[in-house]
C-alpha cells in the first residue's frame, strides 16, 4: 500500500496570509520596482551633488590636488564679485527670453499644423519635422555655421537677393541670439510630438459642442485646446527652461568655447565647463553649478506656483 | 481633509521637482528622458568625454615587477600626437622591442584619444594614480601640468645624457619649468616658415620669396614690409583687381595675400615675426604688452581692415578659404605655419587636391633686420610623483632617442642625424614640389625665445583672455586697437594676481 502525499508531508502549522492591507502591499511593490532607480539616483546623482557641494567649499584644482584647502564660502563670495558670472547670467536670461517662447510657439504651431484633420501625408511630414533631432548637434551646428556665414552663407545670399540687410549672424552681439534660436528650432521635434499627443487627448466632443454653440477656430483654440493642453504645455515649458539654462553645445561649437562675440554667448553652463574642465578650478566650478541649480530651481518653483492657478487637470489632480 | 493632505503633497511635489531638476542637471549620470532638450543630451556628451582609451593596456600593478621582471614604468600617450593607427602600431612595436631587449624595466603603454587625454590625466593625478612618463607633449601641454612635471636636470647630469647632439637653440629649449627647471629633453621639432602657393605667384608674375636668411627680395630686404607689399598684390577681388588698385572692391575679395594660419588666435604666436614676446614680464608677476607684440598686432590689424591682404575671421571660416584651412583652398598666397602642416595642405583621397605640389617654402620675413620663426617642439616628460625616477628617465631617454617615433609623429627630429627619414616622408607626399630643406633648418636656428607658448600664471585662463582679444580684432574692426591691448593687459594682470600657480 502506498502512502498519499498528504500522509508523507510533515505536519505544518496552517499558513497564515500576511496581514497587509492592499494599499500597503501595493506601496511595497512600488518600492521594489522603483528601488533600482532610487539606488541610481543616490549613487550617481545625489552622491556627485553632495560631492560638488563639499568641493564648492574648497579651492580644489584638478592638477594641483595636493594643495587643496578649505575656503569656506569664498567661492560663493567670488560669484558675486566675478563680472563673468553677471555677464553669463544676463546672456543666459537674454537668450532664454527669446528662445523659450519661440520654441514653445513653434512646437505648438507645428503640432497644430501636423495634427490638422485635413492635412495629407501627416506621417511623412511629422517625420520630416522630427528628423533634425536625430542629427548630432555638433554636426548640425557646423552646417548652420556654413549656412549663416556672412561671406558664403546661403541665408545672407537669399537676403541679399531680396535687397534685405545681411547681418553678421554669429559675430554680432545683437544677432547671435536670433541665430542660436534659429539653430535651436531644429530641435523642436520632441516637443512637437508631445504636443501632438496632447492635442489628440482632447475629447473631440468638446469641439463639436463648441461648434454647435457657434465658437470659431480661435475661440476653440483659446477656450478648449489651451486649457486642456495646459499640463502638456507646462511639462514642455519646464523641460525647455531647464534645457535653455543648460545650453552648451551650440554655443561651444560656434565659438570654440570662448563665448564670442564679447562674451555674448558665454552662457552659465559654458562658464561652468570652462572653469572646471579647462581652467581646472573645480571648487569654483562647483559653486557655479550650485548657483545654476538654485536659479533653475527657483524658476521651476515659480512655474509650479503659476501652474496651481492656470493648469487644468481633468481628474482634479495637480 | 485638506489640512492633513497638503503636507505630503507639497513634499511630494518638492521631491518630484528636485528629482526632475537633478535628473536634468545631472544628465551625465542618468539617461536623459526622451523628451529632454537635445541640447541637454549633447551638452552632457560634450562635457563628459568618453574615457575609453584607444589602446586599452591591461592594468598593471606598478608596485610589482612587470612580465619581463623589470620595474613597471607607465607611459601616457595622447596629449599631442600618438593616436593615429600607424602611430599606435609604431609605439606598440617600440614598447614590445624595449621590453624584450632587457629585464630592468617594463614599459606599460597607455594611449588615449587626444580630445580626452588631458582630462584623463587630470583625473589620474587627482586620484593619485598618475603615470610616470607623459608625451609626446608640446610646450602648451606642459604648461597645463607645470606643477606636476619633474626637473630632469639632475638625471641629465647624473647619467651623462648627451645634449651635444642637438642644435644649440634646442639644448636649453625645455628649461621652461618653474624656477628654470628642465622639464623635457629635445626630441621633435616643428619650425615655422613661409609656405607659398607657386601658382598664385606665377599668375601675379611675382618672383618667389627667398630661401636664405638675409637674402633680398626684388632688391629690397625680405621683411614684413615686403610681405605687406606683395600680399596686397596677391589679394584679388571678384573683378580681378588687386588690393593696390584704386578700383579694388574690399567687400568682394576672392583671394588673399597672407595669414598666420592655425596660430590659435594667440597674439604672441601671430606676432612672433616681429620678435619673441610674452605677456609675462621678467619678474614673473607683471602683465605686459611688449613693443614687438603691439607693433605686430597693429600690422595685422591694418592688414585685415585697411590693406585687406589678411582675411577676417568670417572670411577664414568661409567656403572661399576652405572653412578654416585657408592655404589648402588655393585662395591664399602665403601662410606662416609649422612643418606639421605637411599633413594638411591637400585633403585625403579621394578628395581632389587644390594646391597639390604647387607649394614652396621660404624663410620667415625679418623685422628690423632680425628673423624670428616661432617654434613648436615635442618632448617626453616625467611626473614628480613617479616612484621609479631612474627607471623612468631610462625609458624617457630611449623614447627621445627614437628616430622612428619622431618621424611617425610628423616631427623633424631634434637630432640632425635622424632627420633623413622625416625629410623623405614629406618629399614623398609632395613629389613635384622640390622643397628646400635648408629653410626649416635655418628657421630652427632662429627660434622665438621666450617661446610664444611660454608659461604664464593660470595659463588656461590667461589663454582664454588673449584668444578673446585675438578673435575680437579679426572679427570686428576695432575703434582703438591700442586701448584694446591695454584692456587685455589689465585683464591678464587680474588673472595673474588671482592665479593659484604663481611663479616661486
Amino acid at each position: 500500500m502506498t502512502a498519499t502525499i498528504e500522509e508523507l508531508e510533515p505536519t505544518r502549522p496552517p499558513a497564515r496570509a500576511l496581514a497587509l492591507r492592499p494599499s500597503v502591499r501595493e506601496a511595497l511593490w512600488g518600492l521594489v520596482f522603483i528601488g533600482p532607480w532610487v539606488v541610481g539616483l543616490l549613487l550617481f546623482t545625489a552622491g556627485p551633488m553632495i560631492a560638488s557641494l563639499v568641493m564648492s567649499l574648497t579651492d580644489f584644482n584638478l592638477v594641483r590636488p595636493e594643495a587643496t584647502r578649505f575656503v569656506g564660502l569664498d567661492n560663493y563670495a567670488r560669484l558675486v564679485s566675478d563680472p563673468t558670472i553677471a555677464q553669463s547670467l544676463i546672456a543666459t536670461f537674454k537668450f532664454a527670453l527669446l528662445a523659450i517662447p519661440l520654441t514653445m510657439a513653434a512646437s505648438l504651431g507645428f503640432a497644430l499644423l501636423l495634427n490638422h484633420p485635413k492635412l495629407a501625408f501627416k506621417g511623412p511630414l511629422r517625420a520630416l519635422v522630427y528628423m533634425p533631432v536625430m542629427i548630432p548637434l555638433v554636426a548640425s551646428t557646423l552646417v548652420w555655421l556654413g549656412f549663416l556665414n556672412t561671406e558664403t552663407g546661403w541665408l545672407n545670399a537669399m537676403l541679399g537677393s531680396l535687397g534685405l540687410p545681411q547681418p553678421d549672424w554669429i559675430n554680432s552681439e545683437t544677432w547671435v541670439y536670433p541665430a542660436l534660436s534659429l539653430i535651436g528650432l531644429w530641435g523642436i521635434g520632441n516637443f512637437m510630438l508631445i504636443n501632438i499627443a496632447g492635442l489628440q487627448s482632447v475629447p473631440t466632443e468638446l469641439y463639436e459642442a463648441a461648434r454647435m454653440d457657434g465658437a470659431g477656430a480661435w475661440t476653440q483654440f483659446r477656450r478648449i485646446t489651451i486649457p486642456l493642453m495646459s499640463p502638456v504645455l507646462l511639462y514642455n515649458l519646464v523641460i525647455i527652461l531647464i534645457g535653455t539654462f543648460q545650453y552648451f553645445t551650440q554655443a561651444f561649437v560656434i565659438t570654440n568655447g570662448r563665448g564670442d562675440p564679447n562674451n555674448a554667448t558665454l552662457f552659465m553652463n559654458l562658464v561652468l565647463y570652462r572653469e572646471g574642465f579647462i581652467f581646472n578650478h573645480m571648487g569654483y566650478a562647483s559653486a557655479i553649478a550650485w548657483l545654476l541649480f538654485v536659479v533653475v530651481l527657483v524658476l521651476t518653483l515659480l512655474l509650479f506656483g503659476f501652474a496651481r492657478r492656470r493648469v487644468y487637470y481633468a481628474g482634479g489632480e495637480r | 481633509m485638506h489640512g492633513t493632505r497638503s503636507g505630503p503633497r507639497v513634499l511630494l511635489a518638492l521631491t518630484a521637482t528636485i528629482a526632475i531638476l537633478t535628473a536634468a542637471c545631472g544628465a551625465t549620470a542618468s539617461p536623459a528622458p526622451s523628451s529632454a532638450s537635445p541640447s541637454t543630451v549633447a551638452a552632457s556628451q560634450a562635457a563628459t568625454p568618453d574615457p575609453t582609451p584607444l589602446v586599452t593596456a591591461a592594468p598593471i600593478d606598478t608596485s610589482v615587477p612587470g612580465p619581463n621582471g623589470g620595474v613597471v614604468v607607465r607611459w601616457f600617450v595622447g596629449l599631442g600626437a600618438g593616436g593615429q593607427p600607424q602611430q599606435i602600431a609604431t609605439q606598440t612595436q617600440f614598447v614590445t622591442d624595449y621590453n624584450n631587449s632587457q629585464k630592468d624595466v617594463y614599459i606599460s603603454l597607455e594611449i588615449y584619444d587626444n580630445k580626452v587625454a588631458a582630462n584623463i590625466l587630470k583625473t589620474q593625478i587627482a586620484a593619485s594614480n598618475a603615470p610616470d612618463i607623459i608625451g609626446p607633449v608640446g610646450v602648451e601641454g606642459l604648461n597645463l601640468f607645470i606643477d606636476q612635471v619633474a626637473d630632469l636636470q639632475p638625471h641629465i647630469d647624473s647619467t651623462g645624457y648627451d645634449m651635444s647632439k642637438y642644435p644649440e637653440a634646442m639644448r636649453n629649449f625645455f628649461k621652461i619649468g618653474k624656477g628654470g627647471a628642465t622639464i623635457g629633453v629635445p626630441f621633435g621639432t616643428y619650425p615655422s616658415f613661409l609656405w607659398y602657393n607657386k601658382k598664385l605667384f606665377d599668375e601675379a608674375k611675382l618672383p618667389y620669396p627667398p630661401t636664405k636668411v638675409g637674402d633680398q627680395y626684388q632688391g629690397k630686404p625680405w621683411d614684413v614690409a615686403a610681405v605687406r607689399e606683395i600680399g596686397m598684390k596677391l589679394t584679388v577681388d571678384k573683378n580681378g583687381n588687386d588690393a593696390t588698385n584704386a578700383s579694388f572692391d574690399a567687400a568682394n575679395i576672392v583671394q588673399w595675400g597672407f595669414d598666420s594660419q592655425w596660430a590659435d588666435n594667440s597674439p604672441t604666436a601671430e606676432t612672433a615675426l616681429f620678435g619673441a614676446s610674452s605677456f609675462l614680464a621678467a619678474d614673473g608677476k607683471t602683465a605686459e604688452i611688449p613693443d614687438a607684440l603691439r607693433t605686430g598686432i597693429k600690422w595685422f590689424n591694418d592688414g585685415v581692415w585697411k590693406d585687406h591682404f589678411i582675411p577676417t575671421q568670417n572670411q577664414v571660416n568661409s567656403d572661399l578659404l576652405a572653412k578654416g584651412n585657408p592655404f589648402s583652398s588655393g585662395n591664399l598666397a602665403m601662410v606662416e605655419i609649422h612643418t606639421w602642416y605637411s599633413c594638411c595642405v591637400n585633403p585625403a583621397p579621394p578628395a581632389k587636391p587644390i594646391v597639390g605640389d604647387a607649394i614652396g617654402w621660404a624663410v620667415a620675413p625679418a623685422y628690423n633686420g632680425k628673423t624670428t620663426a616661432k617654434l613648436h617642439a615635442d618632448t617626453f616628460s616625467m611626473l614628480k610623483t613617479t616612484k621609479h625616477a631612474d627607471a623612468a628617465f631610462k625609458v624617457l631617454s630611449a623614447l627621445a632617442a627614437s628616430g622612428p617615433l619622431a618621424t611617425i609623429y610628423g616631427a623633424m627630429p631634434a637630432d640632425e642625424t635622424q632627420q633623413q627619414p622625416f625629410i623623405d616622408s614629406v618629399n614623398k607626399a609632395y613629389p613635384g614640389a622640390k622643397l628646400d630643406w635648408s629653410v626649416p633648418t635655418q628657421m630652427l636656428a632662429n627660434p622665438d625665445i621666450p617661446n610664444h607658448q611660454a608659461w604664464v600664471p593660470d595659463y588656461a585662463k590667461s589663454k582664454a583672455a588673449w584668444q578673446a582679444f585675438g578673435v575680437g580684432y579679426r572679427t570686428n574692426q576695432s575703434a582703438d586697437i591700442d586701448k584694446d591691448l591695454d584692456t587685455l593687459k589689465t585683464t591678464l594682470q587680474g588673472i595673474f594676481d588671482a592665479a593659484p600657480d604663481k611663479n616661486p
